[in-house]
């Protein structure tokens, strides 16, 4: 039987160049985003590769959204892969911390923290059942403590802490933190309003990355966190 | 560091067209070239362990060669050849897809391309970023049983037929199958080199770094921004621990090949080299300078390749620019059948 992904964000920037990727290989995906229009148009690009393609529109931040989704994985029958992308940037132009609306940053963990960890709840007997992989996506903001990029940052790093504690508590599936890179996205743009961001690499740049890790035994990588752009990926020793 | 800086002049008669038994020589008969701060010396690769010091450690690469070149056929465009660079698991290869050994191409490809690779249906997924010539390949069979059955040494054209067979690329020291070329720094040693080395209180450690197609030149201007492809590498922890306690007792570390300098350095944490095991790319180049050796066997490599950055990082720019002065008018031989280069940095 194919394998299978769900892709959170897949619309565009990352999630569609990872979408792209695996429906190339074969993957059956579902896919989702707020936005309608471009998650069709996404969804048409990847059938070309010939492969089915689900696109639900909608925000991963709702329970109901969650559900829908859920049923479009059960429906493939299978779930080898979930990628949890879908984030918000918080409140923009970026705010210092010690300002940074309260009600902005509650609703940056609903969608970057609450909703990847919903998702792993809906899908789970799935992923156990084919040993699939959990990847969630951080960011170096998450370490860096860049002016800023506090309200972002701190959903990051408690991603990456909610990814190792899964790690750790969960059998039979694999759990990761990825952090990108700069790339060139609209989410980047939007952390730099009006600035050329053309010197960022293309989300294409990671591909490799994403080839070594989903060629990986689950067990030689759960509980890490992985630079897609970086030098080297490790396995334990 | 500008592209410009790594280019010279090799006479193209210069390159060995196939192993040295074919010239009547032993593999440790071919020639070693021994650059130091001191100057430049000509002696016989079995000589090598006159030049180190007792206490060195010399690290190898226990990568073994696999006949990774296969017959392929696109509906398009006929028959071409695949060269396997890397197996990422779960299906998914890197390769390198030419007209011919002798001529790479570029083909027209596109994503979704299906072709028959060794008789096995194969798909184009996507080309590596940076590196439009290798490709992402879909293979629903294990290749390496097609390469046992089809395969044969990826060659380029400078080999002269009869082309060797997969026999003559393996190393005295290659235990784990996985290169897709041979680490040739390692083709000139024999049991006696080994037991002479040993005789003089020279330790051996071996890691494993499996090389992926060479035909990745230095095209970026600058040098620091050249993309690398990723390779498998592993360090284990007994080597680990005998470099680190030789860079700490001050002893020479000297690395057989540039893929050992890459997986070592790979490996450097701080003050040591652990334990460690994934891919890697690092790119080593003079503006990041090398940790964990002193000095470096190695071959003659072209301009503009990625090897002579690395040179540049173990060994003075000028020593190796001299060196190669040197193989030049001595008339060396390049590439994977041809002579050996022993670098000794300022350390060693």
């Amino acid at each position: 039987m194919n394998r299978t992904a769900l892709i959170t964000g897949g619309s565009r920037g990352l999630g569609r160049a990872v979408a792209d990727f695996l429906a190339a290989q074969g993957y059956g995906l579902v896919i989702t985003a707020r936005g309608d229009g471009e998650l069709e148009e996404a969804a048409r690009a990847l059938r070309r590769h010939g492969g089915a393609v689900v696109a639900l529109a909608g925000d991963v931040a709702e329970p109901a959204h969650r559900r829908q989704l859920a049923r479009a994985v059960a429906d493939l029958g299978r779930l080898n892969v979930l990628v949890n992308n879908a984030s918000t940037l918080g409140a923009t132009p970026l705010p210092p911390l010690v300002e940074y609306p309260l009600d902005q940053l509650e609703e940056a963990f609903r969608v970057n923290v609450a909703a990847p960890l919903a998702l792993v709840r809906e899908v789970l007997p799935l992923l156990q059942a084919s040993g699939g992989l959990i990847v969630n996506v951080s960011s170096d903001a998450a370490r860096g403590g860049y002016p800023g990029w506090g309200g972002y940052g701190i959903t990051k790093a408690a991603l990456d802490l909610a990814s190792l504690t899964l790690a750790h508590e969960l059998s039979g599936v694999g759990v990761v933190a990825v952090d990108p890179g700069d790339l060139r996205t609209r989410m980047h743009q939007a952390a730099f309003p009006g600035e050329d961001i053309s010197d960022r690499p293309l989300p294409e740049v990671t591909l490799p990355f994403w080839a070594w890790l989903f060629g990986q035994p689950r067990e030689a990588v759960t509980g890490r966190r992985y630079q897609a752009q970086a030098d080297r990926w490790e396995v334990a020793a | 560091m500008k592209k410009a800086e790594f280019d010279f002049d090799r006479p193209r008669a210069l390159q060995a067209d196939g192993p040295p038994e074919r010239r009547g020589l032993e593999r440790d008969e071919v020639r070693l070239l021994v650059s130091t701060e001191s100057g430049h010396e000509h002696a016989r690769f079995r000589d090598l362990p006159r030049f180190l010091a007792p206490g060195t450690l010399l690290v190898v690469n226990t990568s073994a060669t696999l006949p990774a070149s296969l017959p392929a056929r696109h509906p398009g465009l006929g028959p071409v050849l695949a060269n396997v660079s890397t197996c990422y698991g779960g299906g998914l290869y890197l390769v390198e897809i030419r007209w011919s050994a002798s001529e790479p191409g570029p083909l027209p490809l596109e994503v979704d391309d299906a072709l028959e690779i060794a008789g096995l249906p194969a798909r184009l997924i996507a080309p590596h970023p940076g590196l439009p010539r290798l490709w992402f390949v879909r293979v629903e069979s294990d290749l390496r049983q097609a390469m046992e059955r089809s395969g044969s040494p990826i060659r380029y054209g400078y080999l002269e037929a009869p082309y060797p067979p997969i026999e003559a690329y393996q190393t005295l020291f290659a235990r784990q199958p996985g290169s897709a070329e041979m680490p040739s720094a390692a083709r000139p040693f024999t049991a006696r080199v080994v037991d002479a080395l040993r005789a003089k209180g020279i330790e051996l450690a071996g890691v494993t770094l499996h090389a992926g197609v060479s035909s990745h030149e230095i095209d970026a201007e600058e040098v620091e921004e050249q993309v690398l492809y990723a390779e498998p590498f592993e360090v284990p922890q007994r080597t680990a621990a005998a470099v680190t306690a030789a860079r700490r007792e001050g002893r020479p570390v000297v690395a057989v090949g540039t893929t050992v300098v890459r997986a070592l350095e790979s490996a450097w944490e701080g003050d040591r080299v652990r334990a460690a095991s994934g891919f890697t790319r690092l790119l080593i180049h003079p503006g990041r300078p090398v940790h964990s050796v002193d000095g470096l066997i190695t071959g003659l490599h072209d301009p503009p390749a990625s090897h002579l950055a690395m040179l540049y990082a173990i060994a003075p720019q000028e020593m190796v620019h001299a060196g190669y002065a040197e193989a030049v008018r001595e008339k060396y031989l390049w590439h994977e059948f041809g002579d050996s280069h022993l670098l000794l940095g300022r350390a060693a």
